[in-house]
């Protein structure tokens, strides 16, 4: 094989193992590739689970596993095994284009309740049935439902009596079809036959419980997509998951926020966790190690599976090199302006000759620090280089606290890379426990590694894994506006935020460091309120999509309420706007200008940026020059 | 694929709408907007010999209105039986429906009913002579179409509530210049990778158009891993071609369930909406319900007219 056909190869090997990170591309690979997550074995017992994450972050991909389809491929495709599982899954996933066919005016809503209570209980009919004729196909010896039971179930939906499963599997199909036309002629008031809410679910399952492949076996209706349920319809599946548990349970898959409605359709009967159901998020699963763990497990079992002959592959984690915040001083000052180093030569010329020995035992980042305190806070350079003489542990905790902010600084104004975002816990860090993307970032780093000539033996440069980690945000912020109704909102939100933490980034002398969250403040008197209803729904739908991440604030009293929680820019995004990535300090923005940032955004940016004691006058970063009539927009 | 002498395409051209004459004795149904290209109709019918109106005036979600003898009737969008009544009220067998000034969910449900009664139905649509552009585009907007959409829900009348596995569907969109909308209909569909087939209006409006909607459809197209290599082409004005490819496509994915979504040009989702009525395949059609910008156009170009229920009956 010649050089370009073995790169074409390794290309090819990376696209289908990194490359396919939705769950839906993968089809049956998704199987193959599956790493068990540390809460899976809560999530495979037979109590409701809520399993509550953003986009990305894996649930489809459980849920999927935990089918009889997922279940039959992790377990080799053996037939003989179907027989021993302790649980089958039935995996569905709430179509959108399906349940908004159930409101409007035509209906009153409590007949809408009763209309789709029926509809959910033929779609879980439906797949029980194509679950048993599965079954059956696999263990064909296996006891089957008897005709009374088949005809107790078709008469609980109202249908013709069914004799056996394929009679049942019919009427469904056809009582289906019906029911389409009823729906797409709801206005006619034509009279339709509809089942108890609930009612066939029961009759079948208790039936199926009877016969002896599925004595002490449980059923798990696995929905995904929760979310995209009205409220309504919500309540009605919160009954079904409250009454529950003798023969089959819910594990519902929800995006963060998802989960409008916790009530069942008795509006003083909540489902309450642990009571009613294990309420499982994501995020909290994935706090301290346990994500990069994970990761480093997902990357290593994928990369294990890369067919390069004659070449051993690295692991993960020495493929991806950190630069230590002292190298990357150096680096960055030598393409930038040499601050730094102008620092450091003028503390050399002003530092008393018997501390000459101390100054040279220090890095140049921290002399850059020492000049850049003094500039900030307006105080002779040589008086405070003998103060941190003076005063060692002060300083200490000083340069620590501003440190990493300061590498921001070196590059200001200047082109290519402001920042490095390189090495195995910073990319862990800006995936944000996000598995979706961190398997992106890993792709793309590879991907140009590997396009660059350069194999999986060598560790990767800094350089391919920021401009990789660009790449990602950049991505990402091009893909929000498709995300949902508020799209095109959320990209302008995003491109607000990243420009003013990007400038306070940039201009940090004299400021507080690394700023990358916001508080919403309490409505200013005279606000029109519609700022509030929009900034919130806004701020809503920027969670469920992943363009903030949000942490409860330090007066949470209600989950509803926006201003309680602390917001961040989600880290993906940081490399591609050039601010930290790291859980630090906040500013306070109003609802007004959470929407400005939207309609007005160069004048709202130049406003917050003014209230902090800077100007936005930096000309824009490369890698934001797209965006030029987003930020000129205004001017 | 069926010979070419077997696939008629049955459009009449007009280089303006002033030298459009409707048959004698006709009905010509049109409705509103605030676009240039709509406005010909109210300076034209006063010329347009005994050829009688009907003016849809209200265009809700659930129902439109018109009036008729100083009565303003309703009709719901889900009510088969009202819509039946609507096309028996109409006297003359020949009747024009101007797509131009109405939405999706209003005229797809309309023209469904209008050939179930049998009437001799000719669509109109005028094109417009250029689309607003942007005064702050992104990667997937250069035109300023659509002030938001309202989301994804079936069209009226169109709703598919059977459920078949993810890997018998087939995605078919047909692009136009928003990519933020194709963006959103993925993220919703969610389509199985490999089964993505792309329809670009090609010839389009104009020659430029078609580079354009590549253009704004960049990132999804990108997204959906290999679907920029499946895309295909069908003429933007024309319905006959959109519905013929849209034939070929499903004997290529014979048992699939089609997925259809028609956000490209409107006689693009007519030739949708047409395959959809006729088609033994499974079609599901998929809509995100735009909100329009009241002047999204600008200028009048050719009037065309399609011959549907002709082609129908072929």
């Amino acid at each position: 094989m010649t050089d370009e056909s073995i790169k074409s190869a390794l290309t090819e090997q990376l696209s289908q193992l990194f490359g396919s990170y939705k769950a839906e591309w993968l089809k049956e690979r998704m199987f193959e590739l599956f790493t068990e997550p540390s809460y899976f074995p809560e999530l495979a017992t037979p109590r409701p689970c809520l399993l509550l994450g953003g986009r990305g972050t894996g649930k489809t991909t459980v849920l999927r596993c935990m089918s009889y389809e997922g279940q039959f491929a992790l377990h080799g495709k053996k037939s003989d095994t179907v027989s021993t599982w302790s649980y089958y899954g039935m995996y569905y996933r709430v179509n959108t284009n399906r349940v908004t066919a159930f409101q409007g005016p035509e209906l009153s809503q409590e007949k809408w309740q009763r209309v789709f209570a029926h509809y959910f209980n033929l779609v879980c009919c439906d797949l029980i049935i194509r679950f048993l004729e599965w079954y059956y196909l696999h263990c064909p010896q296996s006891q089957q439902l008897s005709e009374s039971d088949c005809s107790r179930v078709s008469l609980s939906l109202n249908l013709q009596p069914a004799s056996d499963i394929a009679s049942l599997a019919k009427r469904i199909s056809e009582a289906q079809t019906k029911f389409e036309a009823y729906i797409n002629n709801v206005a006619d008031n034509d009279d339709m036959q509809l089942s108890l809410q609930g009612a066939p679910i029961d009759a079948l399952m208790e039936a199926i419980q009877r016969l002896s492949p599925f004595k002490s076996k449980h059923f798990l209706f696995l929905l995904d997509e929760y979310e995209n349920l009205a409220d309504y319809q919500q309540q009605i599946i919160n009954t079904l998951i409250k009454h529950s548990g003798q023969f089959y349970s819910f594990k519902v898959g929800v995006k963060e926020l998802g989960w409008r409605c916790r009530t069942t359709l008795n509006p003083n009967e909540q489902l309450i966790s642990p009571a009613d159901y294990v309420r499982i998020r994501i995020a909290d699963k994935f706090d301290g190690d346990r994500f990069l763990i994970f990761a480093q497990k997902v990357c290593n079992e994928r990369i294990s599976k890369l067919n390069q002959v004659g070449r051993s592959v690295l692991d993960i984690s020495s493929l991806l090199p950190k630069l230590s915040e002292e190298d990357e001083a150096e680096l960055l000052d030598k393409e930038g302006s040499g601050l730094a180093a102008e620092a450091a030569r003028t503390l050399e010329s002003v530092a008393p000759e018997t501390t000459k020995n101390a100054l040279s035992r220090i890095s140049l980042l921290e002399k850059y620090f020492i000049c850049f305190w003094a500039k900030g806070h307006k105080k002779d350079i040589r008086g405070e280089w003998l103060d941190y003489l003076r005063n060692p542990d002060t300083w200490k905790d000083r340069y620590h606290n501003y440190r990493h902010s300061l590498l921001y600084t070196l590059k200001r104004g200047k082109p290519g890379i402001q920042k490095h975002y390189s090495g195995w816990n910073v990319l862990v860090h800006l995936a944000g426990n996000n598995i979706r993307y961190f398997l992106e970032l890993i792709d793309q780093i590879l991907l140009r590694h590997v396009q660059s000539g350069q194999n999986l033996d060598v560790p990767i440069s800094y350089s391919t894994q920021t401009l990789a980690a660009q790449y990602v945000g950049k991505k990402n912020l091009a893909e929000l506006e498709g995300l949902s109704v508020h799209g095109a909102q959320l990209t302008k939100l995003l491109l607000g935020l990243g420009r003013i933490f990007q400038t306070m980034a940039a201009d940090a002398a004299g400021h507080i460091p690394e700023v990358n969250h916001f508080h919403v403040s309490d409505p200013e008197p005279g606000e029109p309120p519609e700022f509030a209803k929009h900034s919130t729904n806004l701020l809503n739908s920027a969670v469920m999509h992943l363009a903030l991440l949000r942490f409860a604030g330090n007066k949470l009293s209600d989950e509803s309420d926006t201003r309680d929680y602390d917001y961040m820019v989600h880290p993906i995004f940081s490399a591609f706007f050039a601010f930290s990535y790291r859980h630090k300090r906040k500013i306070i923005l109003s609802g007004k200008q959470l929407m400005g940032l939207v309609n007005e955004p160069r004048k709202t940016i130049n406003e917050i940026l003014t209230a902090t004691n800077r100007i936005d006058t930096e000309p824009l970063p490369d890698q934001l020059q797209l965006f030029q009539g987003y930020y000129g927009s205004a001017s | 694929m069926a010979p070419l002498r077997d696939r008629p395409i049955l459009i009449d051209i007009y280089d303006t709408p002033g030298t459009f004459d409707p048959e004698r004795d006709s009905i010509f149904i049109f409705g509103s907007s605030n676009e240039e290209r709509i406005q010909h109709i109210d300076a034209w019918r006063s010329h347009a010999g005994n050829t009688q109106f009907i003016h849809i005036s209200q265009q809700e979600i659930s129902e439109f209105q018109y009036l008729v003898e100083q009565t303003t009737k309703t009709v719901s969008l889900r009510s088969e039986r009202q819509l039946l009544d609507f096309w028996r009220e109409i006297s003359a067998h020949t009747v024009y429906f101007d797509l131009t000034g109405f939405g999706h969910h209003v005229w797809a449900p309309l023209i469904r009913s209008g050939i179930a009664a049998g009437k001799r139905l000719m669509v109109t649509y005028v094109e417009p002579k250029e689309y607003r552009y942007t005064v702050t585009p992104t990667e997937g907007e250069i035109f300023d179409l659509s002030e938001r959409i309202a989301g994804i829900a079936p069209i009226p009348g169109f709703a598919s509530l059977r459920e078949v596995r993810d890997e018998n569907v087939c995605f078919i969109p047909l692009l136009g210049f928003e990519g933020r909308r194709f963006a959103y209909i993925v993220e919703t569909v969610q389509p199985p990778g490999g089964k993505t087939v792309p329809i670009i209006g090609l010839p389009g409006f104009r020659p430029e158009y078609p580079f354009h909607t590549y253009l704004c459809n960049r990132v999804p197209l990108m997204q959906e891993i290999g679907s920029w290599k499946n895309t295909r082409f069908a003429s933007a004005n024309d319905p006959f071609s959109l519905y013929y490819l849209l034939q070929d496509i499903a004997d290529e994915n014979r048992g699939d369930l089609l997925k259809i979504a028609p956000i490209g040009t409107k006689p693009h989702a007519l030739g949708a909406i047409l395959f959809a009525i006729t088609s033994p395949q499974k079609v599901e059609l998929v809509y995100d319900h735009p909100i329009r910008r009241p002047q999204r156009t600008y200028g009048i170009s050719r009037l065309l007219v399609y011959h549907i229920s002709t082609f129908l009956r072929a």
